[in-house]
């Protein structure tokens, strides 16, 4: 397995595009100059997954529908502050909606109510983030595979501190009170799983 | 703080999982290391678009894109 030793390129797993498609960054481009078919593109290239993301915070359909559709168009309105030099776009838009998702987790006071589905989830499902692997939708099915293998290599302890910080915004202390474990090893699991991740995905990179 | 100390902290900065405490230490150690810290905070950041690719892309009604393209050309056009 070859390993890059690049320090500088963000490292970075996304789906192929078609030939002859715009990029990314030239869809945001074209946004910062308000052209809104450059909207409707990165639309239908990255609904799928910021709404399996948002999904995956606040765990319901409509609410997930309406929050898409004001993260869009907050991609719209806030689009001149995104800069290339900082990132890629969908990395950007990740961590918008992830922002807005857990923000509006907290503001419904939903919390409760999500811990408990988490609960039965985390019981009847062990590998929660394992749980999405099994789909027909093909341009990025061998992407979300090969993370998918990076992250479930971890422990399931593991697992589960980072998918409750990722995807639930807790902190490490709320983590240890929810897992019943020590602060200290909550860090630990935190610390171990992101650096086996972040090492897997920058092998992953190399290969792509 | 040394370098490694630092990247470890920056992994768990990213996905908002340091301690207040933690982040007064970290803060101090991104203005010493500069940017060479910045650059480092920059690929965590790839975490978060690899977290969001492990997901099964969920569908959304055709509606939610109508209203959406309905209110930039709106907002365009104001």
């Amino acid at each position: 397995m070859r390993v890059t030793k690049s320090r500088t390129r963000p490292f970075s797993v996304v789906p192929q595009l078609e030939p002859g498609a715009p990029s990314d960054f030239e869809l945001m481009k074209a946004i910062q100059a308000e052209d809104p078919d450059a909207l409707s593109q990165l639309y239908d290239r990255y609904n799928g997954i910021l709404k399996a993301l948002i999904l995956r915070v606040i765990h319901n359909e409509a609410e997930a529908d309406d929050l898409l559709q004001e993260i869009f168009m907050e991609i719209w309105n806030q689009a001149k502050n995104f800069s290339s030099q900082k990132g890629k776009p969908l990395g950007w838009m990740v961590t918008l909606a992830r922002r807005r998702a857990i923000d509006g987790l907290r503001k419904k006071q939903a919390y409760a109510r999500a811990e408990e589905r988490l609960q039965n989830e985390t019981e009847q499902q062990p590998d929660a983030w394992v749980h999405n692997s099994t789909e027909e939708e093909i341009v990025l099915s061998d992407t979300r595979g090969l993370i998918q293998k990076v992250i479930s290599g971890l422990p399931p302890a593991q697992q589960q501190a980072i998918d409750l910080a990722f995807f639930r915004g807790m902190s490490q202390r709320e983590i240890a009170a929810k897992t019943n474990t020590p602060l200290g090893t909550v860090k630990t699991r935190l610390e171990l799983g992101l650096k086996k991740i972040y090492d897997g995905l920058k092998e992953l990179r190399s290969e792509l | 703080m040394n370098f490694k100390e630092f990247q470890n902290q920056s992994r768990l900065y990213v996905i908002g999982a340091l301690e207040a405490e933690e982040l007064e230490e970290f803060e101090k150690a991104r203005k010493k290391f500069g940017k060479k810290a910045e650059d480092y905070i920059g690929e965590c950041y790839g975490l978060h678009e690899a977290f969001a690719l492990s997901l099964r892309p969920a569908k959304s009604s055709a509606a939610i894109k109508d209203r959406l393209m309905a209110m930039v050309r709106a907002r365009k056009e104001a």
